[in-house]
């Protein structure tokens, strides 16, 4: 063929001509978590849609709070489940780490306590915890006894000594002041500080906010771009000044907004032309052109969807004009009309979006021109939607976010469009493209992550002047542990010979162990890491609650679990991410917070997770059989 | 010139149960030993006892012309004597070139950063692949993916790259059709001639036949003979497996009842 292919399988030992190539969307679907991602944007966009503070940044902060310690120990039991063992004490555990703790700090005598200071007494609890892991593990190992059952055993032991302990030990059941130990106030920053947004004020957050979020999305287009599209045999550098004129156009675009609800008409056509001129002229540079186009072509195979879609997407704007946006009474028990419009509208367009996906995905085999005005015709339809929201919704968050989102999903819906009209799509292997794109990838989210975070953090004196209570939001240091905990995790399951050696022991134990790997050290440092974790969430609760009752975290070792399996963990072992368990515990504080903020009865909750699990595990199931045939 | 692994006279006992007794064959660098027997014939014990597994209560085994006796698994694999067992211990989730290094794995840096070396690894195990004539198409595919054929060569090759002096093959080909069998022999024959003593076991004179310099018979925990392969023709050797007399009886009994 061309020199290009024979470059590309020079340089790349791992392609192989009997592959056929896997497109970025396939890639992506194979991974376990993609259910869970899914589920996360639906829930979100759900509560989003249904109440007022969902999606601020007080609801932000809130849903991380919420997320951290439950994630923490997610992760934790996730990386457990994927080494083929389960942990019930682990919930129990992070109470009793906590009670622990506070009891190695207290004034000795009558208080109960052991009156050490934080410094001997943090690494002391640590001590304990990783020994009652070892424990665990060590009984595991020993008695050949499914871990279901041991850590049963467990957990009855440390649900009792909690109660019985903190009886015996202060005489209530529940063990307190945290902040009686001596060095509190400097554990206190690591463990237990906050940040207050409505007191960081940043005039220049909005300006910080979008250029890094444009930029950032510039970034990550290009190495879709990147990804996606084959190079050509040698760079046209007559592409590079269009690609310069389209990014300067951006820059000039983006200052030229000042607001995000559609009155800025000029700033969006000149941000539209100069993506539209940056795409051509990227292209220009590096890719291939298309030769032969192929004829536009409506075959039956997408009538079918594309007029499911239209007919889902008229029901939808029907519903949204014939509900009343501002009756507040009950149109059916629990469900207001102006409820009712929200989850019609939104799970109709949700039905379009879905039929309309399914018609671009069939129209790549009639042609690449009938592809092409698919995804276009797609954006335009976005964009009208983004206008109807704007002209019909009452709800000013719909008015501005749900514009802005609409109109830059529009936008990139008809830059695709002309794209791939223009560029052919890579159909081999280039790990080199491959290498340099997910580099690009990562500086461009990087960049995006940051301007969320300072739009998050900051805020501006206008919207203080405003008096919004929605906007008062607090972020406490524990979502950082979170964080830094799921980062080191999936650092270590995906980097490391441990991590190869968790997989191998979840998915054939004796397999494992024959072939060298120290299979019962495995899992019992998995079992440690668990209760490690469990520390780190008692600590923190303890630096929060100063208080810990006996029964705090009793029962909770199941919604860990639930994460991990929403996430797409196997329940059997050998199979699943940190990454999953971190979105999994994410859908599970948006559905905690999302029901409260939503005014409904709490208790809702379970049964909204009990629903989740059952559907996130038949849909893992379904997708993770998709995935191996198309390996 | 002494053998690459001699045994003389091995006996295991299980209390008063004779698993194994009096046998005696050795095993040439590059050189197929076949053992054939069938089930009970004790070609189990026989593996597990030079697998480092069990030890012999008698006779005598000696590597390189040291005598030797294997308190374990780990001990046999030091000596270079690599065993592919039947179910191949292999994580079918996990990727070929995370099997392939799985428990020895390839890192670099200095801890706390010391990861996989992934670059190397998958290189490293694409080309040994390459090497005894295995093609994968893609050593990122879960093992899980492979056909029996192709799983059997990558334990294989794995074996051979782990610096094994002798591949002791627990009947490879018994679950493979016939196409696969014979991919599985033509990788035997590969190991073969990259100077490694093979032992290979099986049930199967047909398998036996083609790729094996000598053969060991066993029945009921005892040896038949010790050949090598210009004494035995084929005929003899599958009349000899068949049990002979004993297929003729049964003929006998069949028809006659």
């Amino acid at each position: 063929m061309t020199a290009t292919t024979a470059d590309a399988g020079a340089t790349a030992p791992a392609s192989d001509e009997r592959l056929a190539y896997r497109g970025l969307g396939s890639r992506m679907f194979v991974r376990p978590e993609i259910v869970g991602i899914l589920a996360a944007i639906m829930i979100y966009m759900f509560f989003w849609g249904v109440t007022r503070p969902f999606g601020s940044a007080g609801g932000v902060a809130t849903v991380l709070d919420i997320s951290a310690t439950l994630g923490i120990m997610a992760v934790a039991v996730g990386v457990l489940m994927i080494g083929g063992e389960f942990d019930l004490s682990s919930g129990a555990n992070t109470g009793a780490m906590g009670i622990v703790i506070i009891l190695l700090v207290k004034e000795t005598g009558e208080l109960g306590g052991a009156g050490l200071s934080y410094w001997i007494a943090i690494p002391l609890s640590l001590a304990i915890a990783l020994g009652i892991g070892w424990l665990n593990g060590w009984m595991v190992e020993k008695t050949g006894q499914p871990s279901f059952i041991v850590t049963l055993a467990t957990f009855f032991v440390l649900k009792g000594l909690k109660l019985a302990g903190s009886k015996i030990i202060v005489d209530q059941i529940q063990v307190g002041r945290a902040d009686e130990g001596s060095h509190y106030g400097f554990w206190q920053k690591i463990f237990g500080s906050t940040w207050e947004r409505q007191t960081h004020i940043w005039e220049a957050r909005d300006g910080v906010y979008t250029a890094l979020v444009i930029v950032g999305g510039v970034i990550v287009m290009l190495a879709v771009y990147e990804f996606v599209f084959r190079r050509a045999k040698t760079l046209n550098a007559a592409g590079l000044p269009i690609l310069g004129a389209g990014l300067v156009g951006i820059g000039v675009g983006t200052v030229l907004f000042h607001s995000m609800d559609g009155s800025d008409w000029l700033a969006m056509a000149v941000v539209a032309v100069s993506a539209l001129a940056a795409t051509v002229g990227f292209g220009t540079w590096r890719f291939q052109r298309h030769t032969d186009r192929g004829a536009l072509a409506l075959t039956p195979s997408l009538i079918q969807p594309l007029g499911i879609g239209a007919a889902a997407l008229v029901a939808g704007v029907i519903a949204a004009i014939g509900f009343d946006a501002a009756d507040d009474s009950d149109i059916i028990p629990f469900v207001t009309v102006q409820g009712l419009r929200v989850i019609l509208f939104m799970s109709l367009i949700a039905i379009a979006a879905g039929y309309v996906s399914i018609a671009i995905y069939r129209s790549r085999d009639v042609s690449v021109a009938t592809k092409s005005a698919a995804i276009g015709l797609a954006g335009v339809v976005t964009f009208l939607m983004a206008l109807f929201v704007q002209s019909e919704s009452s709800s000013q968050k719909f008015r501005t976010e749900l514009f802005g989102v609409l109109s830059i999903l529009a936008l990139i819906l008809v830059v695709w469009a002309v794209a791939s009209a223009l560029f052919e799509v890579r159909r081999s292997e280039d790990v080199d493209a491959d290498r340099l794109a997910r580099r690009v990838a990562t500086i461009g989210g990087a960049l995006v992550m940051a301007g969320i975070l300072v739009r998050l953090l900051f805020v501006i004196q206008a919207e203080i002047d405003a008096g919004n209570p929605s906007r008062l939001a607090v972020f406490s240091v524990r979502i950082v542990w979170f964080v830094a905990f799921a980062t080191v995790m999936s650092y270590i399951l995906r980097k490391t010979p441990f991590g190869s050696w968790v997989y191998a022991v979840g998915g054939n134990k004796e397999a494992a162990r024959q072939i060298g790997v120290p299979a019962a050290r495995t899992k019992t440092q998995l079992f440690m890491i668990v209760a490690g974790a469990a520390w780190l969430v008692g600590i923190l609760l303890a630096f929060r609650l100063n208080t810990i009752q006996a029964g705090t975290g009793n029962g909770l070792e199941f919604e860990y679990i639930i994460a991990a399996v929403v996430g797409g963990t196997f329940l059997t072992g050998g199979y699943g991410t940190v990454l999953g368990a971190v979105i999994g515990a994410l859908i599970m504080a948006m559905s905690r917070q999302g029901i409260s903020f939503a005014g409904w009865n709490t208790d809702w909750r379970l049964v909204f997770l009990g629903s989740i699990l059952l559907v996130a595990v038949v849909a893992n199931a379904k997708v993770r059989k998709i995935a191996e045939a198309a390996r | 010139m002494t053998s690459l692994l001699s045994l003389d006279g091995i006996a295991k006992y299980y209390g008063n149960i004779i698993a194994l007794e009096g046998v005696t064959t050795t095993v040439e660098a590059g050189e197929v030993t076949c053992v054939l027997g069938d089930n009970g014939a004790g070609k189990s014990t026989f593996i597990k006892i030079l697998a480092g597994v069990h030890q012999h209560d008698a006779g005598d085994v000696s590597l390189e012309g040291d005598s030797v006796r294997f308190g374990s698994p780990r001990d046999a694999l030091s000596a270079g004597i690599a065993t592919v067992y039947q179910d191949l211990a292999m994580v079918p989730l996990m990727s070929v070139w995370r099997n392939f290094w799985l428990g020895a794995e390839p890192t670099k840096g200095r801890w706390p950063f010391k990861i996989i070396d992934e670059a190397k690894a998958k290189s490293i195990a694409k080309d040994e692949l390459a090497k005894m004539g295995i093609d994968i198409r893609d050593v990122e595919q879960p093992v899980g993916t492979l056909s029996g054929g192709e799983r059997q060569s990558v334990a294989i090759a794995r074996a051979v790259y782990f610096g094994a002096k002798i591949l002791i093959l627990d009947e490879p080909t018994s679950a493979l059709g016939v196409k696969q069998s014979g991919v599985v022999l033509k990788y035997i024959v590969a190991a073969r001639d990259r100077g490694l003593g093979v032992i290979f076991i099986t049930h199967n004179p047909h398998h036996a036949y083609p790729v094996g310099d000598r053969f060991m018979i066993l029945n009921r925990g005892q040896s038949l003979g010790n050949f090598a392969k210009a004494d035995l023709p084929r005929d003899e050797l599958v009349q000899m497996m068949a049990g002979g007399a004993e297929l003729d009886q049964l003929s006998h009994e069949l028809e006659g009842g």
